[in-house]
This record gives structure tokens, C-alpha cells and sequence, in this order.
């Protein structure tokens, strides 16, 4: 019988990540084309999560079970996907910069950006800026996102940038700053391409900027 | 007709004055507490500090992991209790022993590090600086609802951010004199803030005995110790110096979504450090503490005025009396954006709850914007919550003078008591309102329709131009700024 990815649509925006994953399986042993796995299964549920998010129907705890589902999917289409060349969200690496141990708010941008099939590397906290350098280096992503809580460890933030342009690479990659002290001005400033206020907000200025 | 009265003296009673207020009985107590000791030993808390681990390591009541996990024993974790001090008196740079931390007495007083403010010339939100933590400072040092001050705001425009605690203290020096609640950059930043107060107090010894601060650190919720967060504490623990080690989990996000969950890890963080500094130097002063809220599920905002914040507060404060340990607990703070009805509403809340349950030392007095944005203002409006809070919390006395039979007896049915000596002794025990607008329409026209906003921003305004805190003497200056300037040295490139 084939899998019926409405089904896994509706799975989805009820966060059954095992369930997603297992039928993902499915799907692509039964030699179903990968894009339509992705966007009649997968994206089909996140847009419906995105919506009720949006319309307060939907929360965190739900959008980000729901986010976790698209990643173990993703997980086993993206090999697929890159082989037949078809297009999907990037990969986005994110940490927070030296000085600074504030780590949920990073997480959870991560985990929004997973629902919106990205792949995500985190990196951590307390980082120094030749840890971005060297993560930009080998996942090649199309974003770098870092995260400053702190009025002291904002700068670090402008020196990653400067050590981007140093070695090279500053215009591989988009880079989006945020947490609680930083501010759209400030962003410009150093020189980012996108500031982040939230991690649901976040995603959608990053895909407006990366489709552009 | 006089009657005689009868004999007012109660026997075999309990007199209670004061509301009694409490949201755990000791059995739930207890069942948290055992459950906290059970993390510790099975779960336990990783530590980001090797000397620390070398205590855990020779302490023989422990078991450190590979990956700096720390399971401890219950033995030394209640050996360890048994030895923190029930009291502690801080004195102001005015000399003033003001703030007896013991049980069920409450002190209230600002937050720290907000990193931005309402300029109050232009309105527009800007990044906090030295005079802004200045202006704080005098506004709390005028203040008689405050008992101490935390730095409101950060120096955003200090020098270096390795020394910028340093010309943070030097910021609330400068404003207030009330007793200081400080945050620091590291150990060092901590022994140069203890060296700065050292000086005001004549030495070691006499800041060990009266305090003139207590020094907040955290640990990383969930049970995860950071290298400077422990640097600080054992340095705390050498030197006496009181210090809070408050966790700042947020339930559905860095900690369970139960209340009683983030309860109980946030307890067990508190015991581990209740264990750590213990084998550092028994008896020194620590503080248990506790910033527990949740996390918003709509925007994920860190909620400085959900009601479980002040009901979670208020159940850590049930816990540290159990513990017979003193409580730093969270109140007068909130999520809005600006000054407005919900501040007020959400201040008034977590103030309550918090005086009501008996916390020492309440903190964060005039956040506004969940702990980002910085309010003069907010300060001026929570002084008169509180004002109002205090007053619930003195309660009704019951003796001859207040049950007032004979005044009933002598104006009898019909009569008036305004002009009675009864009452001309006895209503100066109410709350004055110094903000709260009592008026009738006409009168509050008339006095140019102010509200509540227009009386607090004039208010605000009146400190400012008028109230300047007893300066520092020029010696102990020269010596302050000796210190700043060296730590300023030592950390340029
Ligand atoms: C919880 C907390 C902590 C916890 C962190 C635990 C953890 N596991 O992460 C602990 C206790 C460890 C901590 C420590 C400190 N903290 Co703290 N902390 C907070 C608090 C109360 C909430 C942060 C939080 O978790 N919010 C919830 C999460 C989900 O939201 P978020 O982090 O803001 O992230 C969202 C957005 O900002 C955005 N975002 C964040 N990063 C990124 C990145 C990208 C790329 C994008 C697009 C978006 C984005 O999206 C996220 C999701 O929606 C804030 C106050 C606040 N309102 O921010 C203070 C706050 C950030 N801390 C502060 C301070 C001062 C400290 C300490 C220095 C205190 C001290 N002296 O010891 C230490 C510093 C330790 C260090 N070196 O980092 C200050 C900073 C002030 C300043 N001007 O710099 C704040 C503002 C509070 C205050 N007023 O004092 N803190």
C-alpha cells in the first residue's frame, strides 16, 4: 500500500516524530520522488503549523514537536534530495559568541529553522570567532546565525564578521544576529545581513532574504 | 453611663497580626526536598571548575564523572545544611545596619544589567549608561520602600567589558548608600567590588561581620555550573562574603513544565552549591535564591510577570525556611513594554505574593520589558506597591486599644468618631497614599486631571532635580578609582 502523505502531513502537524520518520522510510523504499515527499508530506504539514502558529492555535511546544518531525524527515531525504539536484533550504550553522553562556535562545531559533527543513549545526556557546570561521569552512551554509545576550559579548559578534571577511568568505554566507541586547541598528552596524527578534519572526526574514 | 471594661488579656490563644501566608505544606516540602537529594545522586550537576571537582574528589561524599557530572551524597549535602547562618546584617556605606536578613523579615530592591532605558528627555528606548545607574541609585537611595540596590542598569558605555563591574559599583556608590546587592564579571571582578567595599567598612573582618553586599551568581540551569559562576562563589566562600547562587530555569524550557519539577531541580542546583561551598569554608553565607518562571509559549519570552513566577517564588521561600536558609526572591517586575497598566498590574502581583511569603531580599523591583528594559519611573510606582503591600502584611492587632470597645461604648449609636481622641491617636497607622489619587471628580479636574502615569513621571522628576545622597569622602574616592584603574590597566590589550 502506498504511503499516503497526507497522512504524514497530518502526523506531522500532530508531532509524531517517530511516526514521521518511520513513514519517511516508507515513502522512499516504496521509491517515491523525494520532492513530493518533502512538499506534499512534509512542507505540507509545516505550512498548516506555521498558519495555526500564526493564528494562536498552535504554540511552542507543539510548532517545535512539529519542527523535530520535519528534521528526522529531512534527515533521511536530504542525502536524496541533493543527489537529484532539487531545491530545498540550505544548511544553517548557529552558536553564541565568546563571553557568553546564554543557550536556550539559540536552541530554539535552531529548532525553527530545523522545521523549516533546514539543516542545522549548533555549535555551542562561549565560542571564539575562529570556531564560526572554520564551521562556515567545512558545512559551507547558506546562514550563520549567533546569539548575544549580553551588552559585553555583542561586539564579538562584529568580530566574527571581520574574521568571515579576513578569511574570505564573508560573502558565502548570510549572517543573522540576535538576542535580547541586540537590535536592528545595531545589526546593521556590524555589518549583518538579517536581525532576528524571535526565533518564529526569524525564519521567515531569513527566507525572504535568501529567496531575494 | 461608664461602664467598666472587661478583662482584655487573652489565655491559651494564638494571637496572629500578621497574615499567613503559605502555598506548600511541609509534607510537599519534604517530597521536594527528598527529590532534589535524589537528583543530586543520581542525576547529579556537571562543574566547569577543577578546583571545585578536587574538592568533590577528596571530599569522600562524592562521585565526580568523566564528563565533570557531581553526584553527592545526602550525608554531606544535610551536614552541609546545618551549618549556614540564619542571619545576616548588611550595612549601607551610611554606616546604617538596615537590612537584618533573618526569617519573615522583607527587604525589596532593584535588578541589574538592564541594557536598555526610556531616555526620559526624548522617550526614545537607548542603551544604558554610567549616569543612568547614577540616577537609579538616588532614586532608590530616596526611596523609603527600598532597602537596597541592585545596578538597575549596565554601564553600557564603560571602557571594557572585563572591567565593567567594577565602574558599575563605582555607578552605584555614587547614587545610594542603602546596602548593594552586585553582580560581577569573574572571580576577580567579585575581589575587586569585596577590596572597593572593604574600604568604606575599615577592613575584612568588619565587612564579615555587617556586609556591606551580597554578591549574585548563578548557575545554569538546568545543573550545569560554569567555571566564573563557581569562581566566584569559592572566592565568596574564602572571604565570608554573603552570596546568592540563584537559578534562573525556566519551566517548560530549562526546566520540567510542572511547577514541582523546576522545583526540584532548582533545588538541587541550590544544594550543590550548599555542598561546594560548604567544603570550601563551612558557615559561609550563602543565600538560597531562585528566579523560576516560565517560558511564554507564544514568544518564548523568559515571563518576569506570569503568575506562576510569583507562585513558584513564593513556594522556594516555603523551602529556604524549611531549610532554615535566607531567601533572595523575585518580585515588582514585569513584561510590558513601557510603564502602563500591565506593569502595575503584574508588579503588584509578584510584590504581594513575595512580602506575603515571608522572602528576605526581593529583587528585581522595576523591570519592565522582562528584564531588558530599564524604568526610573517603575521604581517611583513600585515604592507605592509596596508601600500598600507592607501594609496588608502588618495585619490587625487584636489588643484592648484596637478591639476599641470602650471608644464604641463612650460614642455610642448615632454618634461620630472623627473628632475622638481614639482616632486621632489611631489612623496615622494607615496607609498615606503618596500617588494614589483619592480625590472627587471636581477637585482631580480642577488639579489638572493628572493620572496615575502623570503623578509618577512628576514624582520622578522631583527626586531627580532634588535628591542628592551623602558624597563620598574624597580619600576613600582616590582609593576606589586606585582600584578601578588597575583592574582597567591589567585588562588593556
Ligand atoms: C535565563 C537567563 C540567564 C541564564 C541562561 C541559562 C540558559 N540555559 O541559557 C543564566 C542564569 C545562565 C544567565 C547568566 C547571566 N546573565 Co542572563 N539572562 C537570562 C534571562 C532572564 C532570560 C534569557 C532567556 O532564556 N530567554 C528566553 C529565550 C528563549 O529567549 P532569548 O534568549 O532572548 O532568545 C530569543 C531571541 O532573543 C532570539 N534570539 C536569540 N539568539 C538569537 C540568534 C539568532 C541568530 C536569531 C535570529 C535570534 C536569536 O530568538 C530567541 C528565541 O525566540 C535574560 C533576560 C532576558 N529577557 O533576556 C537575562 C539576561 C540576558 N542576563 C543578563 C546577565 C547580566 C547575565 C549575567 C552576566 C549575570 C551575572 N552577572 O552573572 C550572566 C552571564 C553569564 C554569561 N557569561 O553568559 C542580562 C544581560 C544584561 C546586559 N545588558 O548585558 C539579562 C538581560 C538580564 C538582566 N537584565 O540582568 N542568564
Amino acid at each position: 500500500m502506498a504511503v499516503d502523505l497526507g497522512q504524514m502531513a497530518e502526523l506531522l502537524i500532530a508531532g509524531k516524530v517517530d511516526e514521521v520518520e518511520k513513514m519517511t522510510g516508507q515513502a522512499i523504499e516504496e521509491g517515491m520522488d523525494p520532492s513530493d515527499i518533502l512538499q506534499k508530506g512534509l512542507i505540507a504539514g509545516m505550512d498548516v503549523v506555521g498558519q495555526r502558529f500564526k493564528a494562536c492555535d498552535m504554540f511552542i511546544p507543539e510548532v517545535l514537536r512539529s519542527a523535530k518531525a520535519m528534521g528526522a524527515g529531512m534527515k533521511q531525504l536530504r542525502p536524496m534530495l541533493v543527489a537529484s539536484g532539487a531545491k530545498m533550504a540550505g544548511t544553517m550553522v548557529i552558536g553564541t559568541v565568546k563571553g557568553d553562556l546564554h543557550d536556550i535562545g539559540k536552541n530554539l531559533v535552531g529548532m525553527m529553522f530545523e522545521g523549516a527543513g533546514f539543516q542545522v549545526v549548533n555549535l555551542g556557546i562561549d565560542l571564539e570567532s575562529q570556531v564560526f570561521v572554520d564551521a562556515v569552512k567545512e558545512h559551507k551554509p547558506e546562514l550563520l546565525g549567533m546569539s548575544a545576550l549580553l551588552t559585553t559579548t555583542m561586539p564579538k559578534m562584529g568580530e566574527v564578521i571581520n574574521a568571515l571577511k579576513e578569511a574570505g568568505i564573508r560573502d558565502q554566507v548570510k549572517v543573522m544576529v540576535g538576542g535580547a541586547p541586540v537590535t536592528e541598528e545595531f545589526a546593521k552596524e556590524i555589518g549583518a545581513d538579517i536581525y532576528g527578534a524571535n526565533a518564529a519572526s526569524s525564519v521567515d526574514k531569513a527566507k525572504a532574504v535568501l529567496n531575494a | 453611663m461608664k461602664s467598666v471594661m472587661p478583662d482584655m488579656q487573652p489565655m491559651n490563644q494564638t494571637v496572629q497580626e500578621t497574615p499567613v501566608f503559605e502555598v506548600l505544606s511541609e509534607d510537599q516540602i519534604e517530597q521536594i526536598y527528598f527529590s532534589a537529594l535524589e537528583v543530586l545522586e543520581r542525576v547529579g550537576s556537571r562543574v566547569h571548575h577543577d578546583d571545585a571537582l578536587e574538592l568533590f574528589r577528596n571530599s569522600g561524599d562524592a562521585v565526580v564523572g568523566d564528563d565533570k557530572r557531581v553526584r553527592v551524597t545526602t550525608s554531606l549535602v544535610e551536614r552541609a545544611l546545618k551549618n549556614y547562618p540564619r542571619k545576616i546584617t548588611l550595612k549601607g556605606r551610611n554606616g546604617i545596619r538596615s537590612v537584618a536578613l533573618q526569617k519573615d523579615h522583607v527587604y525589596f530592591g532593584t535588578g541589574s544589567d538592564l541594557p536598555f532605558t526610556y531616555d526620559r528627555k526624548t522617550g526614545e528606548r537607548r542603551r544604558t549608561t554610567y549616569k543612568d545607574i547614577v540616577d537609579a541609585g538616588r532614586i532608590v537611595d530616596y526611596l523609603p520602600n527600598f532597602d537596597f540596590f541592585m545596578s538597575h542598569g549596565i554601564v553600557g558605555d564603560a571602557p571594557n567589558p572585563l572591567t565593567y563591574d567594577r565602574h558599575q559599583f563605582m555607578a552605584m556608590l555614587e547614587g545610594c548608600t542603602k546596602p548593594y546587592v552586585v553582580t560581577s564579571v569573574d572571580g576577580e571582578g567579585l575581589e575587586d567590588l569585596w577590596k572597593m567595599a572593604c574600604l568604606f567598612q575599615g577592613g575584612e573582618d568588619e565587612f564579615r561581620l555587617n556586609p556591606m553586599f551580597v554578591a549574585y551568581i548563578e548557575p545554569i540551569s538546568p545543573l550545569t555550573n560554569d567555571r566564573t559562576a563557581v569562581e566566584k562563589l569559592l572566592f565568596a566562600a574564602e572571604k565570608g562574603i554573603p552570596a546568592m547562587y540563584t537559578p534562573c530555569p525556566s519551566s517548560g524550557a530549562t526546566a520540567p513544565a510542572t511547577i514541582a519539577g523546576m522545583l526540584v531541580q532548582s533545588l538541587a542546583e541550590t544544594l550543590l552549591a550548599i555542598a561546594l561551598c560548604h567544603l570550601k569554608r563551612p558557615g559561609m553565607p550563602l543565600i538560597m535564591g531562585g528566579v523560576t518562571t516560565v517560558m511564554d509559549m507564544r514568544t518564548t519570552t523568559y515571563s518576569y510577570g506570569a503568575p506562576e513566577m510569583a507562585l513558584a517564588s513564593a513556594a522556594n521561600t516555603d523551602i529556604s525556611k524549611w531549610l532554615n536558609l535566607i531567601m533572595f526572591s523575585t518580585g515588582g517586575c514585569s513584561d510590558a513594554k513601557v510603564l502602563d497598566e500591565q506593569a502595575a498590574i503584574e508588579s503588584t502581583i509578584s510584590n504581594l505574593t513575595a512580602f506575603l511569603s515571608g522572602a528576605n531580599l526581593v529583587h528585581d523591583v522595576g523591570y519592565i520589558d522582562s528584564g531588558v528594559n530599564a524604568s526610573l519611573e517603575s521604581l517611583v510606582m513600585n515604592d507605592e506597591i509596596i508601600a500598600m503591600v507592607r501594609q496588608v502584611g502588618k495585619g490587625i492587632k487584636t489588643d484592648e486599644a484596637h478591639l476599641a470597645l470602650k471608644v464604641i461604648d463612650e460614642v455610642g449609636p448615632g454618634g461620630e468618631f472623627v473628632t475622638h481622641d481614639h482616632t486621632y491617636e489611631h489612623w496615622k497607622e494607615w496607609f498615606m497614599p503618596k500617588l494614589m489619587d483619592r480625590s472627587d471628580w471636581e477637585t482631580w479636574n480642577a488639579e489638572g486631571a493628572k493620572t496615575m502615569l502623570d503623578r509618577v513621571n512628576e514624582e520622578t522628576q522631583r527626586i531627580l532635580d532634588t535628591h542628592e545622597p551623602a558624597p563620598i569622602d574624597d580619600t576613600i574616592k582616590k582609593e576606589l578609582k586606585k582600584i578601578i584603574d588597575d583592574a582597567d590597566k591589567r585588562h588593556s590589550k
